[in-house]
């Protein structure tokens, strides 16, 4: 098998490997959100409410320690 | 540190690069006026010797409205939004502010003295890199000091969750680093051998094919991570915070940034169709183009759903409609750009007038209107000031978005003229232009792209002046406002 | 699955390095040796020529000017021959432009002649009266720097193999050989040029930018 014949098993691979991810991956996000396991909007939020003392969305835990100290 | 009332966000950093955005934007348009006067009365090419030619001052142009004017603007919104997202201050660091204020000096200096060899012809002649090798080590250094600074300040944050713009900075840091590392790859003859001639002087590793291929993987990529990918960035973060309204979708975003990173990349190739690179590599950059389009327009649409139910806000608040236009033209570049890279089409469209005018309804309709929405945005919170004029504003909108339909319109038309007449053949097959036939039939369409230039360039004048008044004269306000911008 | 790595900005970071790396690693690697190769009978530019290049780098051509010839019928009745990738492997960097304000120049050297361009960068619209390149007319008093173009030769032969003094190829020795053989290049240029100041110069042992500029233009055929 030469270089060619290779880059072309390689190439369709690669397609099916790619798509294959990408509806995986959409199917993942909106599972997830559906059976209430993850809320991925909320995180949008982060950029309205981004007073210095607002409450982050999610708390850093190393920044938790830090405060702590 | 929780309780300690007098913690504010830290906009040091961001102003200074707020101010050699204004600067540097004056400049890089004020040249770009110039040169595109000059294609259409040549006679301007002598106002000022051998420094004055179109040939020596596009380069400037080039140079100074990317790594001048957009670079700062980068980096002015970076230090501002990353603070707020990551519901950090840098002056909680004292590091992380000395490593901003060396940044921007070592920028600014930097810039200087690449614009002073670049005007006294030093160049690698490739275009976007075209810095000799002891400007590319401070730039790099300049880099590698923006990485610390960026990292550093995700490294002390409270917000754990990395919000949108960040992937997409982050993304900037990286790609721009990659790529201009291996792009400028050079040895300096005066030491290779043995010291002759030029200190400034240095050959590229690679050569020809192999140098074009290398060339515009960085070249269309740093359009990428240069022009599209921290604009991305802003309007994440602008967008949303300017109207009060969560992006639409955040899984959509999700999805848009991750194509993006993978797919751009890919279509460097497509300034080489029907060049001596391989034809795979062609056809794969055509075909990556086009996907291109899909996380390019998931962005552009997220962004306008944004605005759903809120459209109002359009009529009312000049800094959205700056902002809604900006992904507007967004979407009209992406979509343009793979047609052009349809080979087909890229053999009528290549080396023609269409490819600057598709370059410009990028720049100027999507970078420069976003990055100045995103300073308009800034100020009231930085100076604490209200904004000067919103009639200014206005009236800058309306005639900049007229110079951007004169200036690509009339470049569609120049473009496909051209290159319609280089291919025309008569009856018998022979050609039925000579060369100076298409460039003398450009001169109407050059003269509208140049009026196009005073009218957009007089807008960034307006641009600059409320700005600076903004600074120094608008009325002072007390609280931060959350949303909207107060503007007068 | 991704979402992990928003929280972790390290290997959020080493995500997308590895997500942008990718294409360009396939793009670019493959064809990597078989690009660089010479087509048979290429030889390397003369220090002159050399010299020659870096005012068309300096006074920025490729602005204007592309050197690549497309496969198209339009194109080659109207340079000549269509573009090989092994006549571009001593070309450091490649200088094709990417726009066409003014023709190809790919194989100028075989259509136009030194008087030519002579009479064309002191004044265009002599020769084309509606041209709107811009004048040159400070190649003609400005010194070219033989010295790093020497440099530059000297550095591609030793790091890259680049066939300087071999038999039947260019020579190049060292810097008093070669700008000696760049002087004598040089004067053959000024005789078929009419410019008293240049003919001066070159007399005095001194190579004006348009000459090297000529040299360049006359070597790419």
């Amino acid at each position: 098998m030469d270089f060619k014949e290779l880059a072309i098993y390689a190439n369709l691979f690669m397609t099916v490997f790619l798509v294959l991810m990408l509806y995986g991956y959409i199917i993942h996000l909106y599972r997830s959100e559906k059976r209430g396991e993850k809320d991925y909007e909320k995180y949008g939020k982060i950029a309205l409410d981004d007073e210095i003392d607002s409450k982050p969305i999610e708390e850093d835990p190393s920044a938790e320690n830090k405060k702590e100290e | 540190m929780q309780s300690n009332a007098a913690l504010e966000y830290d906009y040091s950093v961001a102003k200074l690069f707020t101010y050699t955005t204004i600067l540097f934007g004056i400049l890089g348009m004020l040249i770009g006026t110039l040169i595109a006067a000059q294609m259409a009365f040549p006679e301007l090419n002598y106002l000022l010797g051998e420094y004055g030619t179109f040939s020596r001052l596009r380069p400037l142009h080039t140079n100074i409205v990317i790594f001048g004017f957009t670079l700062s603007g980068v980096w002015a919104t970076a230090y501002y939004v990353s603070q707020r997202v990551l519901k950090v201050s840098m002056a909680e660091s004292k590091f992380l502010m000395a490593l901003g204020k060396i940044h921007f000096w070592l920028y600014f200096f930097g810039a200087l003295a690449a614009v002073i060899t670049l005007g006294m012809g030093i160049t690698q002649s490739k275009e976007y890199a075209v810095f000799e090798w002891p400007i590319d080590v401070v730039i790099v250094l300049i880099w590698v000091i923006w990485g610390l600074s960026l990292f550093g300040l995700i490294g002390i944050r409270r917000e754990k969750s990395l919000y949108i713009s960040m992937w997409y900075y982050i993304a900037t840091f990286l790609g721009i680093a990659m790529l201009y590392l291996f792009n400028n790859m050079a040895i300096p003859t005066y030491f290779a051998s043995g010291g002759y001639g030029s200190i400034f002087h240095s050959v590229s590793v690679y050569s020809g094919t192999n140098d074009a291929l290398v060339q515009w993987w960085y070249g269309h990529n740093a359009v990428a991570f240069g022009f599209t990918v921290p604009i991305i960035a802003m309007i994440y973060y602008f967008l949303p915070k300017e109207s009060g309204q969560a992006i639409y979708s955040y899984k959509l975003s999700l999805l848009s940034f991750w194509g993006l990173m993978f797919v751009y990349l890919w279509a460097g190739s497509h300034h080489l169709i029907w060049s001596t690179v391989p034809d795979w590599m062609q056809t794969m950059g055509s075909i990556f183009s086009v996907v291109l389009i899909l996380p390019s327009w998931g962005s552009a649409i997220n962004m306008l759903l944004t605005m759903k139910g809120e459209w109002n806000q359009l009529t009312e608040n000049p800094l959205i409609k700056l902002m809604v236009l900006a992904s507007t033209f967004y979407m009209l570049s992406t979509i343009e750009g793979p047609i052009q890279s349809i080979k087909s089409v890229n053999a009528i469209a290549h080396f023609t007038d269409w490819i600057p005018g598709h370059v410009h309804d990028g720049v100027l309709g999507w970078v420069v209107f976003m990055i100045m929405a995103a300073l308009f945005h800034m100020a009231p919170r930085m100076f604490k000031k209200e904004i000067y004029s919103k009639k200014l504003i206005d009236m800058q909108f309306w005639l900049q978005t007229t110079a951007i339909v004169l200036y690509f319109t009339s470049m569609w038309i120049a473009g496909i003229t051209q290159g319609m007449m280089w291919r025309a053949v008569d009856e018998y097959g022979n050609l039925m232009y000579s060369f100076i036939d298409t460039v003398a039939v450009l001169h109407p369409y050059y003269t509208i792209r140049a009026v196009a230039g005073v009218l957009y360039l007089l807008g960034f004048f307006m641009f600059a002046y409320n700005m600076i008044l903004t600074m120094t004269a608008a009325k002072t306000i007390d609280t931060e406002p959350q949303f909207r911008s107060p503007m007068a | 699955m991704f979402h992990w790595l928003e929280k972790n900005p390290f290997f959020f970071a080493v995500g997308v390095f590895l997500v942008i790396a990718f294409a360009g690693l396939v793009e670019i690697l493959p064809n990597f040796g078989e690009a660089s190769r010479p087509v048979v009978g290429l030889k390397p530019y003369t220090v002159l020529e050399l010299a020659g290049k870096e005012v068309y780098k300096k006074d920025n051509c490729i602005a204007c000017h592309s050197q690549l010839i497309r496969p198209f019928k339009s194109e080659t009745d109207r340079y000549g021959q269509y573009s090989l990738s092994g006549e571009y492997a001593y070309d450091r960097p490649f200088l094709w432009g990417s726009k066409r304000t003014g023709p190809d120049l790919h194989r100028i050297g075989n259509y136009r002649s030194t008087d030519w361009h002579e009479n064309h960068m002191w004044d265009p619209k002599s020769v084309i009266p509606q041209s709107i390149m811009p004048a040159y007319k400070h190649q003609f008093s400005n010194i070219a720097d033989i010295e790093t173009a020497y440099a530059e030769a000297v550095t591609v032969k030793e790091l890259f193999n680049t066939p300087y003094d071999v038999d039947g190829g260019v020579a190049l020795g060292s810097w008093e050989d070669a700008r000696a053989a760049a002087l004598a290049e040089a004067k053959e240029i000024a005789a078929d040029m009419k410019n008293q100041d240049v003919k001066d110069l070159v007399a005095n042992d001194q190579i004006p930018e348009i000459v090297a500029l000529i040299a360049y233009m006359n070597k790419l055929k």
